[in-house]
């Protein structure tokens, strides 16, 4: 394989160690049905859903059981034939309990759903359907960002007279240390996944397409550009390489990378005429558009020292972590850490009952040594004004002193270092050589923000 | 098992860098000095640092029993503070004196604003400073070199030091020049006032950049300090701003006034390689505590301190200003920060 140099990227930023070794050549497998899923009613950013069915109702995979009128939102489906068990408080990777619907499975008339790559040919041709109707089939089936932010894609795609949207950048960085879900999927369902972009780029009204991969993923560029260019003349599409760097994935700053445009401190992106959208979305997309599926199934990475079986598992979403642990082959003794998501962005539950969620992409399996010491025990020194949070910034701010103002009540100070311009990508606590918990402490003063804001209000 | 699993904010992983590995760093960064100053200045040299490297540890161990608080000499920064001390004092100061400087640095410039992190001015040169203004003749008693023959042992004055080093150097020719003082830096001040011929001046600085001039222990050879600060820049330990702001002022600086009266002051490249420059370019400028956060503010400060320091050297009366600039910078630092706060990526956002 030729190297592919990535020269695209953006000013700060982290190396981590990639780590991607865990389940970079695992194909995707298809997990059996678990005995028990729990569908939370928030999943992501927006409304919580209100559920439609009740206790003891039978529901088929598939069926809508949970809804919100609000415009930010996405309806939830059950992955699964059962009966609903319960609608209870149940435990949430990011917002500690919410309201979730609990489904036994049927023991029998169950059988896991297989994912439908074959079906995306050379003949697909995103024109046979209409924007509004790719639009209404996207929110139909629940479809949001899957990423991490969760943002309703519906929402994302469709035009919006007053932002014009002028350009669709796909998102195939998969920055994040361990995960690799993003890239198996680019590499074994490419069909579906460029079936997906077209009609996303179609429904937005959207010409050009830029697909920004990452330089350590040369097998993923080469079959990405390689199908593009099968499909012969469909349009301005192109693979655009990226320079290997964390976190070359976050929305601002793959723009940033691919176009060289900056989205404005607290704006979103169709505010400079672009949308993003990640690579696993699109091939949901697809999948909705084509087939009429429900959000219901994603490929989930499970990675790290700390489990036996790592893989890219194709798994219904409200599987809890404990049964996928279980079909891994459960957590070895060195387990120190269960983080939903990668080590730079996720959570880290202590509840192994937590159900995965649309946007859980990824379970990673920290062993101390992978924590490294010092973060493990907690070893916490002074602040010297190294500045090397501020070298790695990606957003230039001054975390280590938005930070210090949290810490020390003052609110103030810290929106006045633009407390709400960080994006949470862990970079100044990766670094951090007194280890402080810089990140954590700036979620903490938006929390305090947030709240403040509403007793205010 | 579940017992083991703990939880924390994101992120879960970390570089593994730690303080004490900073501080490490540039320890190691100034053995080759370390090495010079034993090699030029022998036993004396040994003596003061060593004083001085104990003497900060003890004082900064009391500090922490007193305050009641964990033992801080981990993280390295007591023993660096007391090479650098070290380092900016003549050799042949009194050991007591030495051990004064020392508690003075940890004690009051460092323990007594809250300890590492907590200091505004740099430890070593403010207690320098303090004892510039305290014991006066005892820190400006230069000796040459070991190096350069056995006359420091025998007890002889400074002005005959002067000259035997002056007379190794240019065969006799320049002793006129050399009779007043010692180091290059004392010499070029006198040649400032007219007292003193430029010209041999000028051609110290292939001497100054192996060693073997006379000065404080740290800033004899030029080389063990450029070796030093080049490890710290590929270790990225420090950036490259503030040494290059401070040289580049510094050059532009001396350039003027050089190219205004050759015949008076001497050549960049020599009041580059000469004092505590270069020591302060690398080690003692980019002590990160008393520095500015942002590239910009480090560049201001680095240019302050070089502008500085020529100041008082080109037309101040003292021959070298190293301490004083830094000083002086230190106490401007939380302003510099002030004044170039950071403005996010995407511009300053319209509602806040």
């Amino acid at each position: 394989m030729a190297e592919i140099r990535g020269k695209c990227t953006f000013p700060g930023g982290a190396h981590p160690p990639e780590n991607k070794q865990f389940g970079e050549n695992c194909p995707v497998e298809v997990v059996p049905v678990p005995k028990q899923v729990s569908i939370l009613l928030s999943q992501h950013i927006g409304a919580p859903c209100e559920p439609l069915v009740a206790k003891r109702e039978a529901v088929t995979a598939g069926q809508v059981i949970g809804k919100s009128d609000a415009f930010v939102s996405a309806p939830i489906h059950s992955p699964i034939n059962g009966t609903v068990k319960d609608i209870a408080l149940l435990p949430h990777p990011v917002i500690g309990r919410t309201m979730g619907i609990i489904i036994d499975a049927d023991a029998e008339n169950n059988t896991p759903k297989q994912p439908v790559n074959a079906r995306f040919d050379k003949d697909f041709n995103p024109a046979d359907f209409r924007p509004e109707q790719i639009c209404t089939a996207v929110r139909e089936a629940g479809l949001v960002g899957m990423g991490g932010a969760g943002f309703p894609t519906q929402v994302k795609i469709e035009p919006n007279p007053r932002l014009e949207k002028k350009i669709l950048i796909i998102n195939g960085c998969e920055c994040e240390p361990f995960i690799t879900c993003d890239y198996r999927v680019m590499l074994e369902w490419v069909w579906q996944v460029i079936a997906g972009i077209r009609l996303a780029a179609h429904a937005a009204g959207v010409n050009k397409i830029r697909i920004g991969i990452e330089d350590n993923k040369p097998e993923a560029i080469k079959i990405v550009s390689d199908t593009i260019e099968q499909l012969g003349n469909i349009g301005d599409i192109q693979v655009v390489p990226l320079k290997t760097k964390y976190p070359q994935g976050g929305e601002r700053q793959l723009i940033k990378s691919i176009l060289g445009k900056t989205v404005p401190t607290g704006s979103i992106p169709p505010t400079i005429g672009v949308c993003v959208l990640n690579v696993a979305t699109c091939a949901a997309i697809a999948e909705a558009v084509m087939m009429g599926n429900p959000l219901t199934h994603r490929v989930v990475t499970v990675s790290g020292c700390a489990i036996s079986k790592p893989g890219n598992y194709y798994v219904p979403i409200g599987m809890r972590v404990e049964d996928l642990i279980a079909h891994c082959g459960g957590l070895t003794e060195t387990a120190a850490k269960v983080v939903m998501g990668g080590p730079m962005m996720g959570f880290a539950i202590a509840d192994l009952s937590t159900p995965l969620t649309k946007t859980s992409g990824a379970l990673t399996f920290l062993t101390k040594a992978a924590v490294t010491r010092a973060k493990y025990e907690k070893q916490v020194t002074a602040c010297i004004r190294c500045g090397r949070c501020l070298t790695v910034c990606p957003e230039h701010l001054n975390p280590t002193k938005i930070a210090h103002a949290v810490k020390y009540n003052k609110l103030d100070l810290a929106k006045d270092y633009y407390l709400s311009a960080c994006m949470e990508c862990g970079c100044c606590s990766f670094v951090c050589p007194a280890n402080i918990e810089i990140t954590g402490y700036i979620k903490t003063g938006k929390i305090l923000d947030a709240r403040a804001k509403k007793q205010l209000g | 098992m579940l017992s083991k699993i703990t939880v924390s904010p994101a992120p879960h992983i970390s570089q593994n860098l730690s303080t004490r590995g900073v501080m490490g760093d540039v320890i190691i960064g100034l053995a080759p000095a370390v090495a010079a100053a034993v090699w030029f200045f022998r036993f004396q040299a040994v003596w003061v640092i060593a004083t001085c490297v104990v003497s900060c540890m003890v004082s900064e161990w009391i500090c922490n029993v007193i305050r009641k608080k964990p033992n801080s000499l981990g993280d390295l920064s007591a023993i660096l503070t007391g090479l650098i001390l070290a380092f900016s004092l003549p050799p042949m100061i009194p050991l007591w004196a030495a051990t004064i400087g020392s508690a003075f640095a940890i004690v009051i410039t460092k323990m007594l604003f809250g300890g590492l992190g907590c200091n505004v001015f740099n430890p070593a040169m403010a207690a320098r400073a303090f004892m510039a203004a305290s014991l006066g003749a005892l820190m400006t008693t230069w000796t040459v070199p070991a190096t350069m023959g056995e006359v420091h042992y025998k007890g002889q004055d400074a002005n005959v030091l002067a000259t035997v080093h002056a007379e190794n150097l240019y065969g006799g020719s320049a002793e006129q020049a050399a009779l007043t003082q010692a180091t290059p830096l004392a010499w070029s001040k006198s040649a400032q006032k007219g007292k003193a011929d430029i010209q041999p001046i000028n051609q110290m600085v292939k001497p100054m950049f192996y060693g073997g001039v006379g000065g404080c222990l740290g800033e004899t050879s030029v080389l063990a300090l450029l070796i030093g600060g080049v490890y710290l820049l590929i270790r990225r330990t420090i950036s490259f701003h503030i040494p290059a702001a401070v040289l580049i002022a510094a050059a532009v600086f001396a350039s003027i006034f050089h190219l205004i009266s050759p015949d008076k002051y001497a050549t960049p490249a020599f009041h580059l390689f000469s004092g505590g420059m270069l020591i302060c370019a690398f080690f003692i400028a980019t002590d990160p505590v008393t520095a500015p956060l942002s590239v910009k503010g480090m560049w201001i400060f680095g240019a302050g301190v070089g502008a500085l320091v020529m100041l008082i050297r080109l037309v101040g009366e003292l021959p070298e200003g190293v301490m004083y600039a830094v000083l002086i910078m230190n106490a401007l630092t939380p302003l510099i920060d002030r004044a170039c706060k950071l403005v996010p990526a995407g511009g300053k956002p319209n509602v806040s």
